[in-house]
C-alpha cells in the first residue's frame, strides 16, 4: 500500500467516524427526550441517586432478586452476632 | 428493609486515600512553589546539590500533583461515592475490602519509589510518564486492582441504575489504562545487553513517532485524569451538598458521550492534508463542531443546578468551591481550543502561557473540586462537624487570589516572551537576545511564585482543618442529608 | 439499543473501548508509518554521545530546553535551519521539550564550542550574564556510565535494527571495542578542556560526565 492510499483511507475513516458519532449522539438525544416525554422512562428521577444515597433509602430501580439475597445475608449476619 | 440498617457504609479505604491526598498535595505543591521561586531566584537551585535543582524537581512536582494528589483524590472519592450511589457497603464484601486496602498500600509503595527515583534522576524524560519500567509495572498492578474494585462493587450493587458519576469513573479507568500502556512501551536494556543499570529502558518508538504517542498520551491523559473523574465528583458533590438534583440528568448523559467522542478526536487538523475531497473535509469540520457542543453541557448543567439557589453561595463555602471550580472548568476548556488555533499556537508554544493554562485547570478546577469534595466527605466519614467554617472561608479567598495572581502573571509572561522572540528591528534582525527575554520575566515569575505560595498556604489550612475535624471537632449524631455541618 | 447499554455496564465498557481504540488507530497509525524514516546523513549516536544524552535526560535538561526549531524566520534566524522529522530517527526518547525557559538546543553544536560549554556548565553566568540556569559543577566529579550507554546502543541495534556497524555508520562492536572507541573520542574533547581534575581523571581511564555531555551537545547539529 502506498502512503497516498493510506492517507485517503485515513481521511475517509476519520470523516465517517465523525459522521457516525454525530448521528449517534443526536439520535441518543432524541431517544432521551422521546422516552422521557412518552413516559417510557423518567430519566430525571435518576438525579435523586445522589441525593437519597443512604444505604436504607428507597432504591430508584432495585435489582430485586439480588437485593433479597443480600437482605437475607445481612439477617443471617445479625443472627450470628 | 429494616434489616439493612445493620449495614453501614465503610469508609476505611476512603479515609486512607484522603490522608494520601492531603499529604501528596502538600508534597507536590511545596515542590511546585520551590521550583517557581527557583526561576525567579536561581540561587535556590544550589541548596541540595544535584538533587535540588530545577530539572530534578520539576517532574517531581508534576507527577506528585497529577499522580499523587489528583489520583489519590480520585480514589478517595471513588471509595466514597461508589458505595453510596450503588447503595452497597464495602463491609459487605471481604474480598473488595481486601482489594481496596491492597490497592492503597501498593499505591503508597509505588509513590515512594517514584519520589526517590525522580530525585535520583531515574527518568525516561517523557512528561507525565517519567517512570522506568519497574514502576510502570507497579502502576499497572495498582490500576488493575482499582478496576477489580470498580467492577466488583458494581457487581454486588443494590441500585440497578448506574448514576452518572459511575460512568465517569469507568471511563477514567479505561482511558488511563489504555493511554498509559501504549505510551510506556519500552525495552529494558539490561535484559538485552547484559550490562548497565538494570532499571534502564529505551522507548519502543523513535523520534517523531515517540513524540506523537507521547502527546497523544499527554493530551488525553489530561482528559482522563483531570477532566473526566473531576466531573464525576462534581456530579455527586454539588447536588448532594446543595440539596438540588442535577438540573437535567439527560443533559448529563449526553454531555458524557459528547466528551468521550470529542476528546479522542480533538482537532480536525488530521484531515487537512489528506487526499479526501474538499466537501467531505468541510462536512467533517462542521460535524466536529456540532459534536463538541454537548461536551460543554456539564459545566452549564452545574450552574443551572444552582438556579434559584444562589443564596447558598453566600452561606455555604463548599458550594463556593464547587461553583468556582466549574467556572474554571469553562474558562480552561475555552482557553485550550484558543491555544490550538494555528497562529495563536505559533506565539504561545514554548512560553509560560502553556503552564499558565495548565494551572487554570489544575488549581481552579481539579484542586478546588478535590478540596471541596474531601471537605464534604469529612463529617460523614468521621461523624463530626467540620472544625471551622471561618477557616474554609479564608482558605477559599486566599487560594482564589493565588490563582488569579498565577494565571494573570503567566499570561503576561507568555505573551511578552513570545512577542520578544519574534521581534525584529527595521532591518529585519532579531531585536532581543535570548537572555533579554528571560530577564524581563523576573517580576512575573516572582508574582507567579507568590500566587502559588498563597495556594499552598491554603492547602495547609485545608490540611489543618481536616485534621482538627477528624480529631477534636464536635460529634454529630445523625448524618446530615445535604449541607455539611460546620462550626 | 441505548436502554440496553445503560443497563449493561460490561457492554458499555466494551463500547467505550472500541470507540477509543478506533480513534487511536485512525488518527495515529498512518502518521506512524510515514514518519521516522531517517534523513540521509543522519547517524546513530556513538556510545559517548549516548552517555551524554542519558545525562541530559537524567537532569531533565528538556524541562527547559527544546530541540525543535519551527519553520518561522524568527526561529531559523536564532537557532539555524528548521528541524525535519527524519533527523530524529535515532532519538529514543524524543527530546523536543515543551517549554523554552532556555534557548533551543537542536543545533547548538554549530555555534558553541567545547570550551564554551565547559565554562557554561560550571558557571552559566560566566558566559551568559543574567543566566538563570543552575550550575552543573557535579558533572565534573561524577564519572559517566559507559555500561548503560553501551547497553542502550546494543539494544537498539538488536531490537530496532539501528544501523550500527554498517558502512558509513558509527562502529559499535563488542563491549571492549566500544569502550576503547569511547575513550578515544573522549580524549579529543578532554584535550580541548581546561579543568585539570578532569584531565587527570581521564589519564587514569576515568571519563567524567561533563565530557560525555559536551560530546552530546557538540553532536547536535
Amino acid at each position: 500500500m502506498d502512503m497516498e492510499l493510506i492517507r485517503t483511507l485515513q481521511g475517509w475513516g476519520y470523516v465517517s467516524m465523525i459522521f457516525i458519532l454525530t448521528i449517534g449522539l443526536y439520535a441518543y438525544i432524541y431517544h432521551l427526550y422521546k422516552s422521557q416525554k412518552s413516559g417510557i422512562k423518567d430519566y430525571e428521577k435518576y438525579a435523586n441517586l445522589a441525593l437519597n444515597d443512604e444505604i436504607d433509602d428507597c432504591l430508584v430501580e432495585g435489582l430485586y432478586s439480588q437485593d433479597e439475597k443480600k437482605i437475607n445475608r445481612s439477617v443471617k449476619n445479625e443472627l450470628a452476632e | 428493609m429494616q434489616s439493612s440498617n445493620a449495614i453501614n457504609y465503610d469508609y476505611t479505604v476512603a479515609k486512607y486515600f484522603t490522608v494520601a491526598t492531603i499529604v501528596l498535595g502538600i508534597v507536590g505543591m511545596s515542590v511546585g512553589v520551590i521550583i517557581a521561586f527557583q526561576l525567579a531566584f536561581p540561587e535556590l537551585n544550589n541548596l541540595a546539590g544535584e538533587y535540588g535543582n530545577f530539572g530534578r524537581l520539576r517532574p517531581l512536582h508534576t507527577d506528585a500533583v497529577a499522580f499523587g494528589f489528583t489520583v489519590s483524590g480520585i480514589m478517595a472519592t471513588w471509595y466514597y461515592i461508589g458505595q453510596r450511589v450503588l447503595k452497597v457497603s464495602m463491609a459487605e464484601s471481604k474480598f473488595l475490602m481486601f482489594i481496596g486496602k491492597l490497592q492503597f498500600w501498593l499505591y503508597i509503595v509505588t509513590v515512594a519509589a517514584v519520589v526517590v527515583s525522580l530525585i535520583m534522576g531515574i527518568t525516561t524524560s517523557k512528561e507525565y510518564a517519567e517512570f522506568e519500567w519497574p514502576i510502570d509495572i507497579a502502576i499497572v498492578v495498582v490500576w488493575v486492582l482499582w478496576g477489580i474494585s470498580i467492577f466488583g462493587l458494581i457487581g454486588i450493587r443494590r441500585e440497578k441504575v448506574l448514576y452518572i458519576s459511575i460512568w465517569y469513573y469507568i471511563a477514567t479507568f479505561l482511558g488511563i489504562a489504555m493511554l498509559y500502556l501504549f505510551n510506556n512501551m519500552e525495552v529494558p536494556t539490561y535484559f538485552v545487553a547484559g550490562v548497565g543499570k538494570w532499571y534502564h529502558s529505551v522507548s519502543m518508538y523513535a523520534g517523531s513517532n515517540d513524540a506523537m504517542v507521547q502527546w497523544w498520551y499527554g493530551h488525553n491523559a489530561v482528559a482522563f485524569a483531570f477532566t473526566v473523574p473531576i466531573i464525576a465528583m462534581i456530579y455527586y458533590f454539588l447536588p448532594k451538598e446543595s440539596g438540588q438534583p442535577v438540573f437535567s440528568y439527560k443533559l448529563s448523559l449526553l454531555s458524557f458521550w459528547g466528551l468521550m467522542f470529542v476528546y479522542l478526536w480533538a482537532g480536525g487538523h488530521h484531515l487537512l492534508y489528506s487526499t479526501v475531497p474538499d466537501w467531505v473535509q468541510t462536512m467533517g469540520s462542521i460535524f466536529s463542531v456540532v459534536l463538541i457542543l454537548p461536551s460543554w453541557g456539564s459545566a452549564i448543567n452545574m450552574l443551572l443546578t444552582m438556579k434559584g439557589e444562589w443564596g447558598q453561595l453566600k452561606e455555604n463555602p463548599l458550594v463556593k468551591f464547587y461553583v468556582l471550580a466549574s467556572t474554571f472548568y469553562m474558562l480552561s476548556t475555552l482557553e485550550g481550543p484558543i491555544q490550538a488555533i494555528k497562529s495563536v499556537n505559533a506565539l504561545a508554544h514554548f512560553t509560560d502561557w502553556i503552564p499558565g493554562h495548565v494551572h487554570d485547570g489544575t488549581l481552579g478546577w481539579v484542586g478546588f473540586m478535590i478540596i471541596g469534595a474531601l471537605f464534604h466527605m469529612a463529617p460523614r466519614m468521621f461523624k463530626k462537624e467540620i472544625f471551622s467554617k471561618k477557616l474554609i472561608e479564608s482558605q477559599f479567598w486566599l487560594q482564589t487570589t493565588g490563582i488569579v495572581l498565577y494565571f494573570s502573571s503567566m499570561w503576561i509572561a507568555g505573551i511578552t516572551q513570545g512577542m520578544m522572540w519574534r521581534a525584529t528591528d527595521q532591518y529585519g534582525n532579531l531585536t532581543y537576545s535570548f537572555i533579554d527575554t528571560v530577564e524581563v520575566l523576573h517580576p512575573y515569575w516572582t508574582l507567579r511564585a507568590v500566587g502559588g505560595l498563597f495556594y499552598l498556604i491554603g492547602v495547609f489550612m485545608w490540611a489543618y482543618n481536616m485534621y482538627k475535624t477528624a480529631t477534636s471537632s464536635r460529634a454529630i449524631e445523625k448524618e446530615p442529608q445535604y449541607a455539611s455541618p460546620m462550626a | 439499543m441505548f436502554h440496553w447499554l445503560e443497563k449493561n455496564p460490561f457492554f458499555f465498557a466494551v463500547g467505550v473501548f472500541v470507540v477509543i481504540a478506533y480513534a487511536g488507530i485512525v488518527t495515529v497509525v498512518p502518521d506512524f508509518m510515514e514518519s521516522a524514516r531517517p534523513l540521509k546523513g543522519v547517524k546513530p549516536y556513538t556510545t559517548l554521545q549516548l552517555a551524554g544524552r542519558q545525562i541530559y535526560i537524567e537532569n531533565d535538561c528538556n524541562a527547559c530546553h527544546s530541540q525543535l526549531i519551527r519553520p518561522f524566520k524568527s526561529e531559523t534566524d536564532r537557532y539555524g535551519k528548521y528541524s525535519l522529522s527524519g533527523e530524529y530517527a535515532y532519538d529514543r526518547p524524543f527530546l523536543w521539550g515543551s517549554r523554552r525557559i532556555g534557548p533551543d538546543l537542536h543545533r547548538v553544536g554549530n555555534y558553541r564550542t567545547t570550551d564554551w560549554n565547559e565554562n557554561h556548565m560550571l558557571d552559566p553566568e560566566s558566559v551568559v550574564p543574567g543566566s538563570i540556569m543552575p550550575k552543573y559543577g557535579f558533572m565534573f566529579d561524577k564519572s559517566m556510565d559507559f555500561d548503560t550507554a553501551y547497553a542502550e546502543a546494543y539494544t537498539v541495534k538488536k531490537v530496532f535494527n539501528v544501523p550500527y556497524d554498517k558502512p558509513g555508520m558509527p562502529k559499535l562492536g563488542t563491549y571492549e571495542e566500544a569502550k576503547k572507541a569511547a575513550i578515544k573520542e573522549a580524549g579529543a574533547i578532554v584535550a580541548d578542556m581546561k579543568d585539570q581534575a578532569v584531565k587527570d581523571a581521564y589519564k587514569k581511564g576515568d571519563i567524567k560526565e561533563i565530557v560525555a555531555i559536551i560530546a552530546y551537545l557538540n553532536s547536535l547539529k
